[in-house]
């Protein structure tokens, strides 16, 4: 059985740490959190289908996420190791680099915006999967990303000619 | 958030999201388009929109820090309950060792004879408890090594390189052998 859990951290250990990355935006509560999933995974294994291993790990590792954001005091609730410089859309422009803007861009939006952009659009989960993981409905699922969408190509459209 | 239908902008949104992955047939997308020609807000929504996907697509995804790799890896071991721990496994396995020992040298402490010079034979059912008594030793020595390998085995998964110095290291630790 630990051989199989050694085969699930290498195949989801990246994915899960990215999620919890993007929502808790700090390197150490995303390790925290991604710590917990997996305890949760080792303790729950023969429970679990084999077959549903990664949307299950993706929503136990969303719910930690939230369960800390919750628990934050307000004046917690900050951007992590980003300034308010880098998140301007123009400064990210300015550096030529799509990406990293992209990346603080994601941040910046809403949940369940940013989960969803983060599980379809850049690990290309399924919509189904997508919607097992953050438990709305394949509509709210489509509803909600293609704001999330929009939200991102009008930031986007800002900084780009 | 407010249902979708309500809204024209989602149901813009829904049909330009529909094109981008793949869902509208022939004739719905040739409708997009003949329509995005006669609308330049349109048009241009669909432009940026392939382009965020062409650049979220070239995202990739950031690979887990060691540290995070290393304390996923130490789950299974971390989680074992107490008496299954290392130091507590080699303790079990070491105290009936002993006891077996003791009763052995005592079994053969020297006993007075008539003729020192020669041994005497062990009668058979000296011979018969001898060898249960080995039976028993070297089960427990097959499944002290069982664990052994099983530790080992764990401390070495994924990582060859410096896993193999390593985990030796630390398993001679647990065991408690330096």
């Amino acid at each position: 059985m630990s051989r199989e859990y050694r085969q699930w951290v290498r195949d989801y250990q990246d994915q899960a740490w990215n999620l919890a990355r993007y929502l808790l935006k700090d390197a150490s509560e995303a390790e925290d959190a991604t710590q917990e999933a997996f305890v949760k995974l080792w303790n729950h294994r023969e429970e679990i289908d084999p077959g549903s291993i990664r949307p299950w790990l993706m929503r136990v590792t969303r719910n930690h996420c939230l369960d800390r954001l919750r628990r934050r005091r307000p004046e917690q609730e900050f951007v992590g190791y980003e300034t308010v410089e880098e998140r301007d859309p123009m400064h990210g422009a300015e550096q030529s680099e799509l990406g990293n803007w992209l990346q603080r861009a994601i941040k910046g939006l809403k949940e369940p915006y940013r989960t969803l952009v983060v599980l379809r659009d850049i690990q290309q989960h399924s919509y189904e999967e997508v919607a097992g993981v953050t438990e709305l409905s394949l509509t709210q699922v489509k509803v909600y990303l293609h704001r999330a969408r929009k939200q991102l190509r009008e930031q986007l459209a800002e900084v780009r000619p | 958030m407010t249902d979708y239908k309500d809204s024209d902008t989602d149901m813009r949104e829904e049909r330009i999201n529909a094109l981008l992955d793949g869902e509208l047939d022939d004739e719905q997308a040739e409708q997009l388009k003949r329509e995005a020609m006669g609308d330049q807000a349109l048009a241009r929504s669909i432009i940026e929109a392939y382009q965020l996907q062409r650049a979220m697509e070239g995202m990739r995804v950031e690979k887990a820090p060691a540290s995070l790799r290393r304390r996923l890896k130490r789950i299974p071991r971390e989680q074992r309950p107490a008496y299954l721990q290392p130091g507590w496994v080699t303790a079990f396995a070491v105290v009936p060792l002993l006891v077996i020992a003791v009763a052995l040298m005592q079994r053969r402490a020297p006993e007075p004879s008539p003729a020192p010079s020669q041994p005497r034979e062990p009668t058979a059912a000296e011979v018969a408890q001898a060898r249960q008594d080995l039976a028993v030793a070297f089960a427990y020595i097959d499944r002290v090594g069982e664990r052994a390998g099983n530790e080992i085995e764990l401390e070495l998964a994924g990582e060859m390189t410096d896993a193999v110095a390593g985990s030796v290291f630390r398993t001679i630790q647990h065991q408690k052998i330096l």
